[in-house]
Formats: structure tokens, C-alpha cells, sequence
């Protein structure tokens, strides 16, 4: 890592007036692993069609490897794709597919056969050379396509969404090996998701995106323990978001309580939004700072689901220990679980 | 099965009557001396076979496959252009273009090819502009006549498929180093092949069993082998060469369809 590979400034795009990308800054560095998260509309697609070169921006600025990516053409980009729908050609084979774009570089055809070869093997698919696109499964198509992109020796490896279409297991899978061929290729990738478990498993940075807005950059430590804003905080995990003031450095106050916590920064008395992760609460039989009732139980597997409503308002507990409806709680926590964010309009 | 094999019943109906019994009395009538106005004992003949030799059907058959394939080719080189046109055009403006380029086929075919024929004439319409078109009897006319009456069948074939091709594989082959032009050779044109061959059949079999449009166009300096075959059955009543060289025809037909299907690898055509 280290060095800068793309650079974005101020990119700005719009559909029918729609404005679906908002003066958007964003740097990927080398053999880095970048996650654009969002939910679906949020513009994380079309800003890897602008990296792509199958959009232009009506304004801002992306370089790559130094160069104004505007002036080149989706062909003459060091840049390649894993498409959504992987859409590989389904009138050749494999090998035409994963040839495809080797051939269209003039290699000799010895070359293309070892490159062929070799990137079989690094997708597990020795053998299938021969094999018709359609007679593939969703996961084989799925390696094919990554085959087809990574042959190429690109700089950068743009991936939307490629294993929306897997099922759990299989996703889960891929989503280790994709980090061992990022590793292992030491190329840079950007991956489009709407699944925060994924992005957080995959990624060195994520971006969390929303309405054409990047909410927060950071690695998924980061953004799931420091979510800056509502959004990122109820997209990434499930999360207790309650109004609170600030009083001073280290100390806040809400439910009408006081409490020692670790931000710092803010206003005197400024209205804020306190974080709270479900498994950072902790339920106590006696009385407490903050007390409640259990109002509905769920067993999840590994954990309870526990709501329990104080001063008519919703606490969800993930907790090992179960509790029974009506019991009278307390709720307790660490100040290092409390999270401090400036108050949202949402 | 059982099903399906009701709901096709009208068709197999339709087919029987109208075509396969029709076929079956062409093929009985070109080897046999069947009278079809008054039928009765009959006996084989060969004399049919003899028709197929005279330097007048030879000369026709063989205008009939050049014109029809140059027909072909440049409804295909006028059709393919405009097909991926309409397919990429954005969908407000799609209707109502394909709308206009299907209404010439509402009109009537023959009132077409007699529309053609007045403006070939030294003296027409076209004077008034200082034009004097002096057409008839060339294979430009014929051709011409051809393609306007066809080019819709083949351009809507290679629409279909075109409006229905994956974009996102157009971007994976810019995506991987193809430009515009490998793009279409490599890609859109191998994708299309089973609208081409579609639209080659629906030019190439009325091109080549037509016989109004080069009576009209030709002023009977160029016969082509549809109006060999109605002045047999029509003029002459030598139904039995007639229905020998529709049979001829046919076969020719089939060939010059195996040639084009050969090309189809993925079979989804008409045939």
C-alpha cells in the first residue's frame, strides 16, 4: 500500500435530473481492497461504471496511474470488470472467454494458452477449457468471469455485486478466495455491495454509501466500532440510536442520565446521537442507571434477541443469558461503548 | 403432450390441407401425366424432366438465384444498420419508428410494385422534378423492387435480436481491449447470427418464388423462374413441366437454405 492508484475529485453525475453521484472524493491506493457499501440506489454502481469508463461524469475529475481517466476509452484502460451478471460471452467456451481479451492484445497464441492455463488454475477450474458457458453453474460462471478479468493483468479490478447471485455457502466461500486472489494477484479491487457482512469480511476500506453521498471512509474496524452518522451506524449492523447532549469532553447525557464516555470535540450542550451496539449492552436484574422492561424475546442461535423498553422507548440486547418478558431490568455498558455522533436530520 | 398436441391440431390442419397435400399433388404431377381438371387413370412420364434442360428455364432459375441473393444482401446491408439503430434507440422514440417502418407492409404488395413500375418509366411523376427515369426491364429495377418490398422482413428479425441482446456484453468486450469494430465482429455480429439467417430466409424465399414483381418491373426482358412456372400452368397448360420445375425450385430453395443454416450454429431460427 501506500501509493495512490485513483484519484476522484469532485465527481458529480446525473441521470434525468437526478442527481445519483454528489461531489464525490475518494482514493484507492495500490494492491488495496476498497468496498463501496450502500443500499441499492445509492450510487455505488454507477461510480464503478465512471471508474469503468461505460459512464462519463458531468463533472469532477478520476485519475489513474496518473493519467485523466476521461481522455481513454473503457478499451485502452488498464482496468478491468466483474460484471454484475457476469456477463460472459455465451457464444464461445471458457477458454474463448477467459482468451478473450489476450487476443484482442495480439498475444501469441503459446502465451495465451500458459495465461489460460494458469489463471484455471488460480479460479479452481482446470479442465473446463472446452466447456460451454451455459452448461456452467453459477459459481463456475462466477470463476470464469473473475478468469476473464484477472488474465488480463490489470491495475485495478472492478467487481459489482458478483456474488449477489450465489447462494450463502458459495458466497461465503468466494468471498474468502477473492481476498486470497486480491492477496495473492496484489492488484487493487473495488467491490460494490449492499451486504455490510461481506464488505466488512473482505475489505481493507470501506466506503459506505448513501443518496449519492459518501457517508464514511474507513477500515471495518472503523466504520462498524465509529460509525460518524445515523446512516452508517443503522446500515452497518444492528444499533440502539438515541438522542443525547453533550456537556463537556468525556461526559454526555441521555435517558437523563449522565455518562463518562471517550468522545471528545463537540459543542457545549450540543444535541447528539449516541450508538449503542446490541452486544455491547449488558442486562442486569437490579436497579441501575437506566432501567426497563423486557418487552419481547427471539432466539437468533448463537444469541437472544432481547427488546426491552425504557421510557417508552426500544433497546435492542443481543445477549447469551436469556431473560423472560416482564422481567424488570438494568442496562450497563463500558464509556468505551458509547458512541458519540453529530445529530443527523434523518 | 396430449395438451399440446390439441392446441396445435388447427395448424397441423392447416398445414395438411395447405401445404403438405398441395406438395404431395406438385410432386405427383410432375412425374405423371395426371389430368387435375379431370382426373382418371394416369401413367408415369419423364417428360418433365426435359423442361429443366431448355436454355429458357436454365437462364431463368439462374437470374432468379442472382438477383434474389443480390436482393438479400443489400436488404441485409440496408436491414442490419438500421436494426441496430431501432434497438439502441431509447424507448419513446422506438414505437413509433418501428411503427413507420412496418406501415408500407399494410399497403398492398402488387400496389407497391405498380407504383415502382410507373416511376421507372421515361415518363412519370418524377418529370415534374426533371427526372426521367428510364428503369424498366433492368435488373436495377428489379432489385430495387426486391429490396423496398423485403427490407422489413429482414430488418425486423435483426431488431428482435438486437433489442434483446445483453448490453452489459457489449461493455465486457470494451472492457476487455476490443474497440468499437472487434466489439461488433466479435461480438454484437456472432450474437445476431440467428436474426441474420431469420431475415436471409424471409428475403430469400419470396425473392425467389416471386413472379408479379418481375413481370411488372421487367417488361419481359428479364425471366426470372416464378414467371416461367405461371406461363406453364397458365399460359401453355403444360402442367406437368410446370410442376416439375416448381419441384426444381424447391430443391434449390433447400439448398440454398442448408447453406445459410450451416452458418447457424445455435439453431434458434425459423428452421
Amino acid at each position: 500500500m501506500g501509493t495512490k492508484l485513483v484519484e476522484i475529485s469532485g465527481l458529480t453525475k446525473s441521470f434525468d435530473d437526478v442527481e445519483v453521484l454528489k461531489d464525490i472524493h475518494l482514493y484507492i491506493n495500490e494492491n488495496e481492497f476498497v468496498t463501496l457499501l450502500g443500499p441499492s440506489g445509492c450510487g455505488k454502481t454507477t461510480l464503478l461504471r465512471l471508474i469503468a469508463g461505460f459512464e462519463y461524469a458531468d463533472a469532477g475529475v478520476i485519475t489513474f496511474d496518473g493519467r485523466v481517466l476521461e481522455e481513454l476509452p473503457p478499451n485502452k484502460r488498464a482496468i478491468n470488470t466483474v460484471f454484475q451478471k457476469y456477463a460472459l460471452f455465451p457464444h464461445l467456451n471458457v477458454y474463448e472467454n477467459i482468451a478473450f481479451g489476450l487476443k484482442m492484445k495480439k498475444m501469441p497464441k503459446e502465451d495465451i494458452n500458459k495465461e489460460v492455463t494458469s489463471v484455471l488454475k488460480l479460479v479452481k477450474l482446470e479442465g473446463f477449457e472446452g466447456r460451454n458457458i451455459k452448461t456452467l453453474s453459477g459459481g463456475q460462471q462466477q470463476r470464469v468471469a473473475i478468469a476473464r478479468a484477472v488474465v488480463n493483468k490489470p491495475k485495478l479490478l472492478l467487481l459489482d455485486e458478483p456474488l449477489g447471485a450465489l447462494d450463502l455457502k458459495l458466497r461465503q466461500e468466494m468471498q474468502y478466495e477473492l481476498k486470497e486472489m486480491q492477496r495473492a494477484l496484489g492488484i487493487s479491487f473495488v467491490f460494490v455491495t449492499h451486504d455490510q457482512e461481506e464488505a466488512l469480511t473482505m475489505s481493507d476500506t470501506v466506503v459506505v454509501m448513501n443518496d449519492g453521498i459518501i457517508q464514511q471512509i474507513g477500515t471495518p474496524i472503523d466504520i462498524y466500532n465509529e460509525p460518524e452518522n445515523r446512516f452508517t451506524a443503522n446500515f452497518i449492523g444492528e444499533s440502539n440510536i438515541i438522542d443525547g447532549v453533550m456537556h463537556k469532553d468525556f461526559l454526555v447525557e441521555f435517558e437523563g442520565v449522565m455518562f463518562e464516555c471517550v468522545d471528545e470535540g463537540f459543542d457545549q450542550l450540543e444535541n447528539v446521537d449516541i450508538v449503542i451496539r446490541p452486544e455491547d449492552i449488558e442486562l442486569k436484574i437490579d436497579a441501575g442507571k437506566i432501567n426497563g422492561v423486557v418487552d419481547a424475546i427471539t432466539f437468533k442461535g448463537v444469541h437472544y434477541e432481547i427488546i426491552v423498553m425504557v421510557n417508552d422507548k426500544e433497546y435492542i440486547i443481543h445477549s447469551t443469558d436469556p431473560k423472560e418478558v416482564g422481567d424488570k431490568v438494568s442496562l450497563h455498558f463500558e464509556p468505551e461503548d458509547i458512541h458519540v455522533m453529530v445529530k443527523s436530520n434523518a | 403432450m396430449r395438451r399440446l398436441r390439441i392446441i396445435t391440431l388447427p395448424y397441423l390442419v392447416w398445414m395438411v390441407v395447405l401445404v403438405l397435400v398441395p406438395t404431395l399433388l406438385i410432386l405427383l404431377l410432375s412425374v405423371t401425366n395426371l389430368d387435375i381438371y379431370n382426373i382418371g387413370p394416369f401413367s408415369f412420364v419423364t417428360e418433365g424432366f426435359e423442361e429443366l434442360t431448355k436454355p429458357l428455364v436454365i437462364t431463368a432459375m439462374k437470374n432468379s438465384v442472382r438477383l434474389s441473393l443480390l436482393a438479400t444482401l443489400i436488404c441485409f446491408l440496408i436491414g442490419y444498420p438500421t436494426a441496430y439503430f431501432l434497438a439502441n434507440l431509447k424507448t419513446s422514440k422506438k414505437t413509433m419508428l418501428i411503427t413507420l417502418f412496418i406501415l408500407p407492409v399494410w399497403s398492398n404488395m402488387l400496389l407497391r410494385i405498380i407504383a415502382w413500375e410507373t416511376l421507372f418509366f421515361p415518363n412519370s411523376i418524377l418529370n415534374m422534378f426533371g427526372i426521367s427515369l428510364n428503369l424498366i426491364g433492368t435488373d436495377v429495377a428489379i432489385l430495387i423492387g426486391m429490396t423496398s418490398m423485403y427490407l422489413p422482413f429482414m430488418t425486423l428479425p435483426l431488431y428482435s435480436v438486437l433489442e434483446k441482446m445483453d448490453h452489459s456484453l457489449i461493455e465486457a468486450s470494451k472492457d476487455l481491449g476490443a474497440s468499437n469494430m472487434q466489439t461488433f465482429l466479435k461480438v454484437t455480429l456472432p450474437l445476431s447470427l440467428s436474426g441474420v439467417v431469420s431475415g436471409v430466409i424471409m428475403t430469400l424465399l419470396p425473392s425467389m418464388t416471386a413472379f408479379a414483381l418481375p413481370e411488372r418491373l421487367s417488361g419481359g426482358k428479364t425471366l426470372l423462374i416464378g414467371n416461367i412456372i405461371e406461363d406453364y400452368f397458365m399460359k401453355t397448360s403444360n402442367i406437368n413441366g410446370g410442376a416439375m420445375i416448381s419441384i426444381a425450385l424447391m430443391v434449390v430453395i433447400i439448398v440454398l437454405f442448408m447453406v445459410v443454416v450451416h452458418f447457424d450454429k445455435e439453431g434458434e431460427t425459423l428452421i
